[in-house]
């Protein structure tokens, strides 16, 4: 090595080899540094994902509207001066009427009566004074003409100065009030059974994959079973057996719905508990518990909001289900699906309880789906292109 | 093969066996009895009551009353008599007569939302980001969102009450036409959801094949794009779906029983609505341990036929 370098220093030219020490500078130590510092801002993991976020356009609908329903959720109720609960015999199953609306043709408390006599037309008694829009089908029933008559159902009982919204039920209810109760209620017990999900599925899944081996596997079996049960069937004996409130509907719907959560949370615990972080931790002394939370469990940030998001729509639709069965909650709380279930029944008639109740749960998913999505590509950019 | 296959088996009897118990206990542990209505009818002596109770061993302890139904179950096949809604026959003799039209309606809306599926995905596939795509997709939210029984009572009402295009309830005693007609409406509000989880998976699936590179190879080999996808993709893409389709049975199974009670369809979960509300608890058990028994089944098909459509899935292996 040395003689190389001997050889290669002998080849230089002697007078380039002597050159004083003072002839040496630095160059240009004047200019200016070209070099531009980074201009972008370094963006987190989740500061990413909202930027993917609010590109989704259907999304940031989706969340306004869901913002929108849950607004209602809380003042719709109290928005009229009617309580949920509260029964005006006198006022049964009255038609929508809303007071500006009714100038424009909807909402305006119309209902058609089938089968009255043409010549009824013209007592008050028996049709007050400006109840009749008109009437139509005129058809002769042994020697009686009779028609259709559509009438302003609140001027026709004489309640022209009530205004039910969206009308009243079998009981004379307020539909509004009840609709935007129900709404309350069905959000409440779907918020309150996916969190329970959520910290069950967390806990155990967390301790079946941190700790693994014969607990991984008993644990997962555990779940197996359980899992192999059909949902419906695991709700319907469980509200069949603890009755039907709001807490057992909870309790019912979370029955199974965790074991999903745990098994996502346990995959990620198997992906990140052989990494050398986490084994670099742990022989510092890391406990477990600081282990499991603040180490591993982060990395399934992600998946755990997609999945709650996708969870509450579905606990809302089982909620909805359960009522269809008559498993639903207790009279006269409402709730989506009570309402739902309670209109069907008279859904030739009053279709205005049904339609209301119907197009809330519509919406309601739709856009929680359309949320739920939204989330699960902007967490998650391996899904792009997906759905 | 054949030894997991059994051994999934015995897990499957050990669930129903479980499920049994279970049905049985939360039964009677529910407020309220089916002779509840029989309680206020002056005309009903108590003796009578008693009677009626003692011979379907309904005045014995609650364990005593559980020994009697598993040995009438397991060595009988006798699931005990209806109490209120049919009172003294067989609740299996109910249960048959009510299979055959929750199978009609289920195996219908198969066949209606397999191809229809298939048709969107592939649409919405071979079109990604384009206008179809999108009009396909925005439908599929639609009716992934909306549960089944909010488009039977819409359409209930608005096609059949208000349009007249179709009956409002199930046909029973029609021609067959006339039957048919009937159940157009129930088949269509069991199918939607179906359809569209269908179709996004398909969508998915295809994408991902689509821009694989033995893709590349079939365009480079001279094959035109629509022969492409056909003998290459589509077949491909097919592969999985096999997985969705056989649990969709189950979805569509447990969807129909509202379904079924909205449009009066005389099936399982219509009946087993009613026999709920009125405590007939051997007409509930009955039904209940049909649901889990189609469930379970259908997990078991599902498991095996990895193995069969994939083998590279080893079924029962070690991890």
């Amino acid at each position: 090595m040395n003689e190389v370098t001997k050889k290669t220093l002998s080849d230089i030219p002697a007078d380039l080899l002597n050159i004083p020490a003072r002839e040496f500078g630095f160059v240009r130590s004047e200019d200016p540094i070209m070099d531009a510092n980074f201009e972008t801002v370094s963006r987190g993991f989740f500061k990413d994902a909202m930027f993917r976020l609010r590109q989704n356009k259907a999304a940031i609908a989706a969340f306004w509207i869901i913002c929108a329903i849950a607004f209602m959720a809380i003042f719709g109720p109290n928005m009229n001066e009617y309580h949920f609960s509260e029964q005006f015999s006198d006022y049964l199953n009255m038609p929508p009427r809303i007071p500006v609306l009714e100038n424009f043709g909807i909402f305006d408390g119309s209902r058609l009566v089938t089968n009255r006599r043409l010549d009824s037309l013209e007592n008050p008694e028996k049709f007050p004074e400006g109840c009749i829009i008109g009437y139509s089908n005129p058809h002769e029933i042994m020697g009686v003409t009779l028609v259709d008559v559509e009438v302003n159902y609140y001027k026709y009982i004489g309640a022209e100065e009530e205004y039910f919204w969206l009308g009243t039920d079998h009981m004379g209810r307020d539909v509004w009030t009840r609709l935007w109760r129900g709404t309350r209620v069905s959000l409440i017990i779907a918020v309150l059974s996916t969190m329970s999900d959520v910290i069950i599925g967390i806990i155990y899944g967390a301790i079946a994959g941190y700790y693994g081996g014969k607990v991984d596997m008993l644990m997962m079996r555990f779940t197996e079973i359980l899992n192999s049960i059909p949902s419906v069937v695991l709700a319907t004996l469980f509200i069949m057996m603890f009755g039907t409130g709001m807490w057992s509907l909870v309790l019912a719907l979370c029955l199974r719905g965790w074991v999903g959560t745990a098994r996502m949370i346990r995959t990620q615990f198997l992906r990140f508990r052989g990494r050398e972080y986490v084994m670099a931790a742990q022989t510092m002394g890391v406990p477990d518990r600081t282990l499991i939370f603040r180490h591993i469990l982060p990395n399934a940030v992600g998946p755990l909001i997609t999945r709650t998001m996708v969870a509450i729509p579905s606990a809302i639709f089982t909620e909805s289900f359960m009522a269809y069965l008559g498993l639903g909650l207790a009279p006269p709380e409402p709730s989506i699906g009570t309402m739902l279930a309670a209109g069907q029944t008279v859904l030739m008639q009053y279709p205005h309880l049904t339609l209301f109740p119907a197009l809330t749960i519509s919406v309601l998913m739709i856009a929680f789906n359309l949320f739920g999505n939204g989330l699960r590509t902007a967490l998650d950019p391996t899904q792009r292109g997906q759905e | 093969m054949g030894k997991y296959i059994l051994k999934r088996l015995g897990m499957m009897v050990l669930t129903l066996f479980i499920m049994l118990t279970l049905c049985f206990f939360a039964l009677r542990l529910m407020p309220g009895s089916p002779y509840d209505s029989m309680l206020d009818n002056p005309e009903m002596p108590p003796e009578m009551l008693e009677a009626m109770k003692a011979k379907i061993h309904l005045d014995k302890p609650m364990l005593v009353q559980y020994v009697y139904f598993l040995r009438g179950v397991v060595f009988e096949g006798n699931w005990g008599t209806s109490i209120v809604l049919r009172p003294g026959v067989d609740a299996f003799t109910i249960m048959k007569e009510r299979i055959p039209a929750s199978m009609l309606l289920n195996v219908l809306s198969l066949f209606v939302c397999i191809p229809l599926g298939i048709l969107a995905g592939t649409v919405c596939g071979m079109f990604k980001n384009r206008l179809p795509d999108y009009l396909i997709s925005f439908m599929v939210v639609i009716f992934i969102s909306v549960p089944s029984f909010v488009f039977a009572s819409l359409m209930q009402y608005f096609l059949a009450s208000k349009a007249g295009w179709f009956p409002i309830i199930y046909n029973v005693s029609g021609t067959p036409t006339a039957q048919l007609r009937s159940l157009v409406l129930p088949v269509l509000a069991l199918s939607f959801g179906s359809i569209a989880t269908l179709c996004r998976y398909l969508r998915g699936e295809l994408i991902e094949t689509l821009s694989s590179e033995y893709m590349l190879l079939a365009r480079t080999k001279g094959l035109k794009r629509s022969q492409a996808v056909v003998r290459h993709a589509f077949r491909n893409s097919m592969v999985p779906l096999a997985n969705i389709i056989i649990p969709m049975f189950t979805n569509i199974l447990g969807g129909s029983m509202v379904v079924e009670s909205i449009f009066a369809v005389p099936g399982i979960g219509g009946m087993m609505v009613d026999s709920i509300t009125a405590n007939d608890y051997f007409l509930t058990i009955a039904a209940l341990m049909f649901y889990s028994v189609i469930s379970l089944t259908t997990t078991l098909i599902v498991d095996i036929s990895y193995g069969i459509i994939d083998p590279r899935i080893r079924l029962g292996a070690k991890k």
